[in-house]
């Protein structure tokens, strides 16, 4: 993990990021939020993350950006998005995210250095699960804690996709007309 | 500072995106905005988890006879998690703005707070 890329996909995340808050025309936006997805997918790959990397870059710059190319296929009917004056709300919402990102900021210094190998996560339970995984019979510490060790979570997770599922169907059935 | 720039540069950059992604989130009068607003806020959110779980010299946790330090597996879990549970949440929402386009032909909160292409008697 060499800091200079670290750094520079930190710059490239925060660039898309800020690209995808100031793009107008959604398109624009879903396309920069495709590159920072991207960006996202190889910061988690150098973090030697690769099952959030294949992810990421499966489900945050496919589907999400398809999901979103859809919507924009349906609803890019009348009004082309018209340029007005924007509202006043503008210095409030400033205000707000202001104050939720210093005290957020104000924490930080609490937290562990990254990659401090002294931080509490590495003392015991993160030892616990590397060390009972081989006796799976399974490589993978995360394929073996979503469906071993947090199996009935993972069925909560399929449960919560099930139902998102459902309400999309749901969404989209229109009233019966008398 | 420059301390904490060099060893928590993760975090910082994670704030800074919650903060993004919550402006969009509340600002925007365009609804597709909105969602796509909740997808950077959320992703800053999983910053913070992948980067804590990084440690230096570690290997990606794949267990392999007598290898080793290897990083934190538990975040990665609970990202994989979060990321399937916000494409749901992003795909909900995104049938919400179709069909609200779908009934009053706008995605402007703005717009619809005006009541544009309300339709009075319907039955």
């Amino acid at each position: 993990m060499t800091p200079t890329l670290v750094s520079l996909l930190l710059v490239l995340l925060l660039a898309a990021g800020v690209a995808v808050a100031l793009f107008r025309d959604p398109l624009a936006a879903v396309v920069a939020f495709g590159i920072y997805s991207l960006a996202l997918a190889m910061l988690w790959s150098v973090f030697r993350a690769p099952d959030v990397a294949l992810t990421e870059a499966a489900v945050g710059a496919g589907v999400t950006t398809a999901l979103f190319l859809v919507v924009i296929a349906r609803t890019s009917g009348r009004s082309a998005e018209t340029v007005r004056s924007r509202s006043t709300v503008r210095g409030r919402s400033l205000l707000v995210v202001g104050a939720f990102v210093a005290l957020a900021a104000w924490t930080v210094p609490a937290l562990p250095a990254v990659g401090d190998p002294s931080a509490p996560a590495f003392q015991r339970v993160a030892p616990a699960y590397l060390a009972r995984t081989p006796d799976l019979g399974v490589a993978n510490v995360v394929t073996a804690v979503l469906v071993f060790f947090r199996g009935f979570d993972t069925f909560g997770e399929v449960v919560v996709v099930f139902v998102a599922g459902v309400a999309v169907l749901a969404v989209f059935r229109r009233e019966v007309s008398a | 500072m420059t301390a904490l720039l060099a060893s928590r540069a993760a975090f910082l950059v994670a704030v800074v995106l919650l903060g993004l992604g919550l402006f969009v989130l509340i600002d925007d009068p365009n609804l597709l905005k909105k969602i796509l607003g909740l997808n950077v806020f959320q992703t800053g959110i999983f910053l913070v988890y992948v980067a804590a779980a990084v440690r230096a010299g570690g290997r990606s946790p794949l267990v392999v006879e007598g290898g080793g330090p290897y990083v934190n597996p538990l975040p990665h879990v609970l990202i994989l998690t979060a990321i399937v549970v916000g494409v749901s949440v992003t795909a909900l929402a995104a049938a919400l703005v179709a069909r609200i386009h779908a009934e009053r032909a706008t995605v402007r909160a703005d717009e619809l707070r005006d009541g544009a292409g309300e339709v009075r008697d319907r039955e």
